[in-house]
Formats: structure tokens, sequence, C-alpha cells
């Protein structure tokens, strides 16, 4: 079921949490939202819900006004962030909740429900934990409970609020691949909140990048990652350099180096910004001819596949982190303490003082 | 819950040594010298003294009238509770604090208040008479009393359960598709049962051994308004000591086994409630 939100705003007092949203989310894509904590994604993924009331906007779910749905009749499968199981339910119980509460004529019998609980909890792979108290489990396995119970109800679209948000690192890593394998699985409608881009760029068909009650980009991981509408997507989806400049008929002056910006070819002398990601600095150890800016290697950490440089610019002091593959890093050969030669391979300008 | 499994904290052994001494002193030696008292007597004169109809009479209306408020002591205190945790409305601080009013008041204070507001010309009697419902000097007024001096115990002990009670729970619930009714006897009744079990237990055994308040409204009319501690009192001021304390172990024991039975059940729903 696709759900579609037209200009909804939502006042919590004086404090506007969000403004004037619109999205739509297409049938089966598994949508990220993601912004830094405040910037109103559990506000809307709760007002998807119905668990919060709109100020003003619109709701469609499959195209029908869905606005004044009470949360029962929108049949969505909610995760909390804090996963919410009763605790003095069994694991079992949790599960068979959603369906033990239906109204009579449509209620399973008790050996529907036992067959339907006991192949949830295969799909979530919990099925010996069946008679567990949620204050038995670990993290991640409560977190596979909260979801099993939203499943349970066959929801027409699933919200997950932080699904991992409270887990440790390596539990994280693995439950959201299962996340996005079990949604490749059952290809039902789903939003998720983050505040962990990696995450987002990982499992997400589509990246709804949001800041201070707005939404600043809707894209795929690429879109979002490698084209950035503006400097706030630039530095929320990953480490960035900043290169402060000025940008003057469609090109930028960095130091010795100058770029071409074609998109500012209107501006005359107008303060600027480069941006440019770890990935995309070139390091030579001789300048070969052409200018390049030169910086002192300051630490290098070389643990793993990717080696990670930070580097300081001689002309003005700048920190400069650079990322390269470790082939790269043994051809040239790098040490602490020496200088090299640096230089963007890509890189977006835009104008203003950047942030 | 901790130190029942395995001894980790230092200095058990000398807490529990001092906990049995102390309710030994506090609790178990004057009690105990109720049972030797009863000793002088026989066992066939023991049976009259706790068979007459007087005193049956008197723990029917005890027993009844304790069981009553502590039961509307659950209904109306979940009510309050809930009301002071979950909204909030100029001047809840004063509600709040009128809460424990019955506890700190004498209660024989409390009891003629009640009286008074209650009697055929009180402010609430008189438009209660009328109807047919006589208050002061019934029984009924015996549980408006104990009613009163039972009310902060559920409010207390369900009022901190019910803050750590958060609405998602209720939410998850609405999402799952239950409706008020569900959520309310499936999701948080369970939740605060053990609270619940605990306010009534306190309320009732405040109730069953409470005097002050209960002797002004209730008219102590024996077979029909007199509870049992009344009874014990009359039998004291008779120097009918050996009577007196025949009732008392009554009491007692039925107490002891009522408050038992109390603890056990809440010892069960508390085990499948383990604090996450
Ligand atoms: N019920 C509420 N009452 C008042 N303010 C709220 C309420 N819910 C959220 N807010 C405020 O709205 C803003 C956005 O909140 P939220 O949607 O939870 O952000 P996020 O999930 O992105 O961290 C926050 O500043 C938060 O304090
Ligand atoms: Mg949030």
């Amino acid at each position: 079921m696709s759900i579609e939100i037209r200009r909804v705003t939502k006042q919590f007092g004086d404090f506007a949490a969000l403004k004037n949203i619109d999205l739509t989310v297409n049938t089966g894509e598994l949508v990220a939202l993601l912004g830094p904590s405040g910037s109103g994604k559990t506000t809307l993924l709760r007002i998807m819900a119905g668990l919060e009331t709109p100020d003003s906007g619109e709701i469609l779910f499959h195209g029908e006004n869905a606005t004044d749905r009470s949360v029962r009749d929108r049949h969505v499968g909610f995760v909390f962030q804090h996963y919410a199981l009763f605790k003095h339910m069994t694991v079992f119980e949790n599960v068979a909740f959603g369906l033990r509460v239906r109204p009579r004529s449509n209620r399973p019998s008790n050996e529907e429900i036992r067959a339907k609980v006991h192949s949830l909890l295969q799909l979530v792979q919990l099925d010996r934990m069946e008679s567990n108290y949620p204050s038995q489990l670990s993290g991640g396995q409560r977190q596979r409970v909260a979801l099993a119970r939203a499943l349970a109800v066959e929801p027409k679209m699933l919200l997950l609020d932080e699904p991992f948000g409270a887990l440790d690192a390596k539990i994280r890593q693995e439950l959201r691949l299962w996340l996005r394998r079990l949604h490749d699985e059952l290809h039902i409608t789903s939003v998720f909140v983050t505040h962990d881009q990696e995450e987002a760029l990982e499992v997400a068909d589509r990246i709804v990048v949001m800041n201070e009650g707005r939404i600043e980009q809707v894209g795929t991981p690429e879109e979002v990652y490698d084209h950035p509408v503006n400097p706030f997507v630039y530095h929320f989806l990953g480490n960035v350099n900043l290169f402060h400049s000025r940008v003057g008929e469609g090109r930028v002056k960095i130091g010795p180096l100058e770029i071409d910006a074609p998109e500012h070819a209107a501006a005359q002398d107008t303060p600027a910004v480069a941006y440019v990601r770890p990935h995309d600095i070139e390091i030579e150890r001789h300048k070969n001819g052409q200018p390049a800016i030169a910086a002192l290697i300051q630490h290098i950490q070389s643990v793993g596949p990717v080696v990670r440089l930070q580097l300081n610019r001689q002309d003005t002091g700048q920190m400069i982190e650079a990322e390269l593959s470790k082939e790269r890093y043994r051809e040239l050969g790098l040490k602490a303490g020496e200088v090299v030669f640096i230089k963007p391979r890509h890189w977006t300008v835009y104008q203003g003082e950047g942030i | 819950m901790v130190l029942k499994q395995k001894s980790i904290l230092p200095g058990f052994g000398l807490a529990l040594g001092f906990t049995l001494f102390y309710l030994s002193f506090i609790v178990l030696i004057p009690l105990s010298t109720l049972f030797l008292r009863t000793a002088t007597l026989s066992w066939g004169q023991f049976w009259e003294i706790i068979t007459a109809p007087r005193a049956l009479a008197s723990y029917r209306l005890s027993l009844g009238a304790s069981l009553i408020a502590a039961l509307l002591n659950v209904v109306f205190g979940l009510l309050v509770a809930w009301v002071l945790v979950r909204y909030s409305f100029p001047g809840k601080r004063i509600v709040d604090g009128l809460v424990d009013l019955p506890f700190a008041l004498p209660t024989a204070v409390g009891g003629i208040a009640l009286t008074t507001i209650y009697s055929g010309k009180g402010w609430i009697g008189q438009y209660l008479e009328p109807l047919g419902i006589k208050v002061a000097y019934a029984p009924l007024g015996v549980v408006v009393a104990l009613t009163f001096i039972g009310l902060p115990f559920v409010v207390r002990t369900v009022q901190p359960v019910l803050e750590d009670f958060h609405p998602e729970f209720e939410e998850a619930a609405t999402t799952l598709g239950a409706n008020r009714l569900q959520i309310f006897l499936r999701v948080i009744f369970p939740t605060l049962m053990p609270a619940l079990l605990t306010g009534f237990a306190m309320a009732f055994a405040r109730a069953l051994g409470e005097y002050g308040s209960v002797v002004f409204i209730s008219g102590n009319m024996p077979m029909r308004t007199e509870i049992t501690p009344l009874l014990i009192m009359t039998k004291l001021e008779q120097f009918d000591y050996a009577g007196a304390t025949a009732l008392a172990v009554v009491m007692l024991a039925v107490s002891f086994l009522l408050l038992l039975a109390i603890n056990l059940l809440q010892w069960w729903s508390r085990r499948r409630l383990a604090a996450l």
C-alpha cells in the first residue's frame, strides 16, 4: 500500500516539529527517514500511524484520504524504539496479542493462532524462545519479537522507529541486513527512522533526509550520497572536507588550484565552499608539473581495507581527511611526517559560508 | 529477589538476624502474650466465647465491611492514581496532598467528621435518608469510615507503577487492534496487579484493625453495627481479659491467613512481571 503525505504540519506548543511535509512512499518500498535528533522523524512516523494528528495537511493510504482514520483502522504495524513489549506476557502471547483481540467474528481459532505465531517466530528466528518473558531476552531478541508482533496482524505497512537504535554495533549490523532480507521476502511497504546515515545507505531503497521539521532531500542512496542538494545533506551523509573560497565566472580557486563550478557561472566573486569527500581526495608524492596543495601527513590509520589519513594543509593549516585503498597506500609508501600533494577528484560547490 | 537466589550483597546474615529479632520484639512477643492469656481458658470456654452470636455478628461485620472497603479503595484508588499520573490540571498538587490526609488525621477526628456529614441531618445524610439509605449508625457507615482510612494505600502503591507505565504500551496495543476495554483488561490491569494487591492487602489489614473512626459513625449496636475491635474493647472494660484475648486471637488468625494468601498471590503475579 502506498502512503502519501500532503502539506503536513505539526506544532507542539510554539515549536514547529513538522513544517509543510510532502512525501510519497510507494507500494513495497523500504524508505528511511534520516536526520539528526529532534528533526521530526518520529513525529512524522507517528502521524503516519495515526498516533499523532497533524495540525494541517492530509494523509492518503492507497490514494484514499486516511487523515481522520483511527489507529486501529489504519492497519499499520508499528515497532517502537524501546520495543514496548508487554512485560507480563510471554514471547508467544506478545506475538499472539493482535490476533487474540480481534472481534470474535474474525478471530482465528487457538490452533490457527498457534500456527501463525510459530511461523512468525520462525521467521524472526526465535522459535525456541516462545515461553520466555521479555525480561529474559537480549535487546536484539526483543527487537525481533516486537517485529513479529507487529507482523502478526498482517499490516498493510510497517513503521519502525529507530529499530536498531538501542543495540550494540555488531548486532545492529546483523539486524539491518536481516531486515533488508525480510523486506525482500515480504515486500511490505516499510518506513524506518534512523539517525545513522550508514544504516540508511545500506538498507533503504530511498532515503528521506530531514532537518528541523523539513525534508531536505528525497532520493536513492546513490542520489543523496553522490548528489546532495545542499550542504546539510552533504554533511549528514558522511565525512566531508570543506574548502572555503570564492567563486567567480564558474571557477573556484583553492590555494594554487582552480576547479570548475559551471553551475555558478553567473556568480561574481561570491563566497563559496567546495565540499569534497575523504575518498575523493587524490594523493601524489610529486607535483608532476600540475598545481596541487602541499599537505603534511599527521596521522595514518591503516587498519582494515581503507586507510585513513589526517593531513595538514601547508598553506592554511587546515585539517584534511583523506581515504585511499590499501593497495594505493602501499604503492605510495606513505609515512607520517611526510609532505604530499593533494587535489580533489570530485567536488560540489555551494555559495555562502558553508555550515 | 537477588538475595533469595544467592547472597552477593554483604551483611545478609546480619540483616536477616536483625529483622527477625526486631519483628519478634515488635510483633511476635506482644502478640504471643495474647495466646498465653487465652491459655487460662479451657477449650470449651474458648469455643463458647468465640462462637457467641454477638461475636459471630461482629466478625461478619468486621470482615465484610473491611473487604468491601478495601475493594472500593482498589477501584477508586486506581482512579485517583490514574488521574494524578496521567492528567495535569490546576490544583493537582493539592489533590495529591489531600490523598494522605486520612493518614495524618487522628482517626477519631475522621470518624466524627464523617458522622456529622452522613447523619440524618448532615450535609449528605439529609439527601440520602429520604431515599431510604442510612449511612451513619448503620453497617454502611462502617464501610464508609473504613474506606476513608484506607484510601491512601492503593493510591500510593499504584502511583509509582503507573508513572513507569509509558503510554507506549497502550499505543502498541492500539496499533495491534485492541480497543480501550481490551487494553485495560489485557495490558494495564495485569501490569498494575501486583501493586493493586499490595494496596488492597494494606487497606484491608488497616480496616480490620481500625477502631477510632468506626466507633463514632457505627452507633455500636450489638449484633448490628458492632465491629470485633469494639467488642474486644467492651470486654476489656468489663475486665474480661480472657474473653477479649480469645476474640483477639480469632481476629489475629483470620488476618494472618488472609494476608498470607494475598502475599502468595502477589508473589505469584510479581514473579511473572520480573522487572525489565
Ligand atoms: N509530544 C510532544 N510534546 C512536545 N514536543 C514534542 C513532542 N513530541 C516531539 N516533540 C518535539 O518535537 C521535535 C521533534 O521530535 P521527534 O519527532 O521525536 O524528533 P526525532 O525523532 O527526529 O528525534 C523535538 O524537538 C521534540 O522535542
Ligand atoms: Mg525519534
